[in-house]
């Protein structure tokens, strides 16, 4: 039968085409430009408002502040492509740092041993939030609402409710406070959580299966794809990259705290729609989340910068999120 | 003549109720409707023809209010009428049964007849036994025999589509419009749904009644207009035209040369004896020892009522459901279904009944609906080979001329035929071992099924095993080498070709077959 080898269908691609599909990869999804356009927008708006925002130093602050939410969006990013929710990140980071640092100072005071805990714990969060999605058919809403208070119990149980002190130096150096090439590790860790995603959604087997789960479940089902696999495999990443959002953070703050970062979820769900993503599933890119979390990074840092009180960060912050998915979506 | 724009002899004297006059309509650069009249009077059945793309659906979404017209004007009843709303084309009475019904699952058939009208008592709550009363009384008047309690989400399709139309006509409705309300339904439903719709027009109502079945046309309707195009191609008095000049006026004389060839259905072929697929004892929640062989080069029948078991065998050959009790050998090899995956692997194919539901991710582009079920075979090191697969789905596009701009448009913007072909090019390459299709040709116009039938011919001329389910008793009488009949999860009895000749007498012996009910294996009459 006709093998995959048939002649000279589709030319040689002339440069116009080229650069028309190369346009195409970089806007993928439905709405890039509006994205891209706010954050133009933000950077005038915040330039013009104030003078320490225009700055390098101040570009390395925000990337630094936005590194955690934007390596687990990464992670969420699969999840809703999935039609699915990831609600427990926020204590799964919490849970996987204290394992991290608990491995440390009680099983042998290596950066590996810690980095494994840390995330091996993540991953067996996201294991269970995924085996209880697709085997008992529970909406990962609610399964992921248990695991967010389980997770975030669990992490306060373990040292009743104590920080736990970090002393290893080559851990803070690889996660934490190190530089890589001249960037500070942890954009360097979340420039690296990108590029697996976008290899791993856009370049991979796996993404294709991804995308069509989330498109029509069904369908996928219908064309022998095991779509429980997947979309466990979706929560596993997830919670391995919330391990690795705790290794940064415990290691820039020489601790494990199990009170960390609460609330955080919902700052990564956010970035995640305002960068595209179909809350509906089978739509959304990586690149746009990694927009998505800038936004809400600059507009975390700006409006510190122009002195808004942290209550009114809050509603500012919100309004905007509601008004920029409400402009993009039409 | 076949093109008489005119509207032959009164059949009799009645009043005109919906008069559409020089309707134009476009969408960007394309004129989808030019000039369009129709006229529909009271108590008339008037069936709507066309091909899809044709101008049928955007006439259809004028007239509900979808859709503004771009000139043109409307009367009802001798008035005319402006629709900017849906709510507005209903409060004059029209009322459209879309294919993709509109009902609440979760609610009873009483509930939904009545949805929004609930009687009340003064303090708001809804008056339950009064509700039920007047739903049954209401049903009863009508003849559809519907259990009002029952929940809409519980009740095959063909009832969920009764309550629909029950639902319709509770209101103040003159004009219903029924776009292919029998395209899912047996023929024992369609009878059931003629009943109802003469009971409508006897009391006055008049219908627009869109199909793709010419043989419906003659038995329910009094006049045909047919749309080709965007523009009229022609209205005719039923009992004055024939199915030619309807088909001819559907697809154009130009056209007609191709789809004349194939009639006669040839004698019986002889078959390459060997089995690709046998089932033998096969045992289930829904199956009780099926037993079915499909030769390689088979085209193979299953002919049944909704219910029966005929997709139920097709899921559990494909893994869908688990096997309790049996065996089954491929290429005389035994083989257990345990997962589509595994189906896929052993080179079956399945072509599911709802392609929307089970057969598209819609929102995705051709290439990526073409490569599902294969990304095994596109991946490098878990690297999708994209340039491969998009030359696959590019071949299978043209191999099953698909009219698409190109293999990146997005399956959503295609006609009904069109997406089903691309659910035949999932499995265009690699050839299957084994085809199963159900329902191939729901909701396809009269071109792209005469394609279709082409696609599954050629298959089988080259060697797979085709199993086919079809509610279109004609098509199978068409297509197939064999025809099983399947009555209760089992299989009845198997016909060759040349043992019956036509739908009627097919019909015939599956009532027969119903009938007699379950353990009835000896032979009966043909």
């Amino acid at each position: 039968m006709t093998e995959l080898t048939a002649p000279n269908v589709a030319a040689a691609p002339t440069r116009s085409d080229r650069r028309r599909k190369l346009l195409q990869n970089l806007l993928r999804g439905e709405r890039p430009y509006m994205l891209y356009i706010a954050f133009v927008v933000l950077l005038v708006v915040f330039s013009l408002s104030s003078p320490w925002f225009l700055s390098v130093d101040n570009f390395l602050n925000i990337g630094r502040q936005t590194t955690l939410v934007s390596i687990i969006a990464v992670g969420m990013t699969f999840v809703i492509i999935a039609r699915q929710i990831d609600l427990s990140v926020a204590s799964t980071l919490a849970l996987s740092g204290m394992a991290a640092a608990l491995a440390m100072s009680q099983i042998s005071n290596s950066w590996i041993v810690g980095a494994a805990a840390g995330l091996g714990t993540g991953a067996l969060v996201g294991l269970l939030n995924g085996i209880l999605t697709t085997q008992l058919s529970i909406p990962s809403f609610l399964v992921t609402l248990g695991s967010l208070s389980m997770a975030r119990g669990l992490a306060m149980m373990v040292t009743n409710t104590k920080p736990v002190i970090i002393t290893n130096e080559t851990y803070f150096a690889i996660f934490g406070e190190g530089t890589f090439l001249g960037i500070p590790v942890p954009i360097a860790w979340t420039l690296v959580a990108m590029i697996v995603g976008i290899l791993l959604l856009h370049y991979n087997v796996f993404g294709r299966r991804i995308y069509a789960v989330g498109g029509n479940p069904t369908a996928a089902l219908y064309s022998g794809i095991n779509t429980k696999w997947v979309t466990t495999a979706a929560f596993v990443l997830t919670g391995a990259l919330a391990g690795l959002a705790a290794l940064v953070l415990s290691a820039r703050s020489h601790a494990a705290r199990p009170d960390v970062v609460q609330g955080m979820e919902l700052d990564v769900i956010a970035a995640v729609i305002l960068g595209g993503c179909s809350l509906f599933g089978g739509r959304g890119y990586i690149l746009g989340t990694l927009f998505g979390s800038l936004i809400i990074g600059t507009l975390n840092n700006g409006l510190v910068l122009l002195g808004v009180s942290s209550p009114m960060q809050l509603v500012i912050k919100g309004a905007i999120i509601v008004a920029a998915v409400a402009f993009t979506k039409r | 003549m076949e093109l008489s724009g005119s509207i032959a002899a009164e059949p009799r004297p009645s009043t005109s109720l919906l008069m559409v006059g020089g309707i134009n309509k476009r969408f960007g650069g394309v004129r989808a409707l030019r000039d369009v009249n129709l006229e529909v009077r009271a108590g008339e059945v008037h069936a709507l023809l066309g091909e899809n793309g044709a101008g049928k659906s955007t006439l259809i979404k004028i007239l509900s209010g979808v859709h503004a017209a771009d000139s043109g004007t409307i009367e009802i009843a001798g008035k005319p009428a402006t629709f900017d709303s849906p709510a507005r084309s209903r409060e004059a009475g029209i009322a459209v049964v879309y294919q993709d019904l509109s009902l609440v699952e979760s609610l009873s058939v009483a509930d939904n007849l009545l949805l929004g009208r609930e009687p009340r008592t003064r303090f708001g709550f809804v008056r339950k036994r009064e509700l039920m009363a007047r739903a049954e009384a209401f049903l009863g008047e009508l003849g559809i025999p519907l259990d009002t309690k029952a929940a809409v989400g519980s009740l095959p399709f063909a009832y969920r589509q009764m309550t629909e139309i029950a639902k319709a006509l509770m209101g103040e409705v003159r004009l219903l419009i029924l776009d292919e309300p029998t395209s899912s339904l047996t023929s024992d439903e369609v009878r059931i749904l003629f009943d109802a719709i003469g009971k409508a027009t006897r009391r006055g109502v008049g219908v627009i009644y869109v199909t793709h079945r010419l043989n419906e046309v003659f038995e329910i309707s009094q006049r045909v207009t047919v749309l080709r195009d965007g523009a009229n191609a022609g209205t005719f008095v039923t009992a004055d035209t024939d199915m030619k000049r309807l088909v001819n006026a559907i697809i154009g004389t130009d056209r007609l040369a191709p789809a004349a060839s194939r009639a006669a259905p040839a004698a019986a072929r002889a078959l390459d004896p060997s089995p690709v697929l046998s089932l033998s004892d096969v045992s289930n929640d829904r199956l009780s020892a099926v037993d079915l062989t499909v030769m390689k080069g088979e085209i193979h029948g299953l002919a049944g009522l909704i219910g029966s078991g005929r997709t139920e065998i097709l899921e559990t050959i494909f893994g869908l459901r688990p096997v309790e009790r049996g065996a089954f050998e491929i290429e005389g090899r035994p083989w257990l279904p345990k997962s589509p995956a595994d189906a896929i692997d052993q080179g079956v194919a399945l072509v599911p009944e709802d392609r929307h539901v089970q057969g598209l991710v819609l929102d995705h582009s051709i290439e990526r609906n073409i490569t599902l079920p294969r990304i095994p075979r596109f991946s490098r090191w878990g690297f999708m080979q994209q340039r491969a697969a998009i030359r696959r789905a590019e071949t299978a596009v043209a191999r099953l001329s698909v009219k698409a701009q190109g293999a990146s448009s997005l399956v959503r913007t295609l006609s009904g035929g069109n997406q089903q072909k691309v659910v035949f090019g999932k499995w265009n390459d690699p050839r299957p071992r084994v085809l199963l299709l159900d329902e191939p040709t729901v909701g396809v116009d009269v071109g792209a099924r005469e394609e279709i039938y082409g696609v599954i011919r050629n298959a089988a001329r080259d060697g797979s095993g085709v199993l086919v389910v079809s509610s279109d008793l004609v098509e199978l009488i068409e297509l197939c080498d064999r025809i099983s009949v399947i009555v209760d999860g089992r299989v009845a009895r198997t016909l060759v070709r040349g043992e019956i000749v036509d739908a009627e007498e097919l019909h015939h012996l599956l009532q027969i077959y119903q009938a007699s009910g379950q353990g009835v294996l000896q032979e009966l009459p043909a």
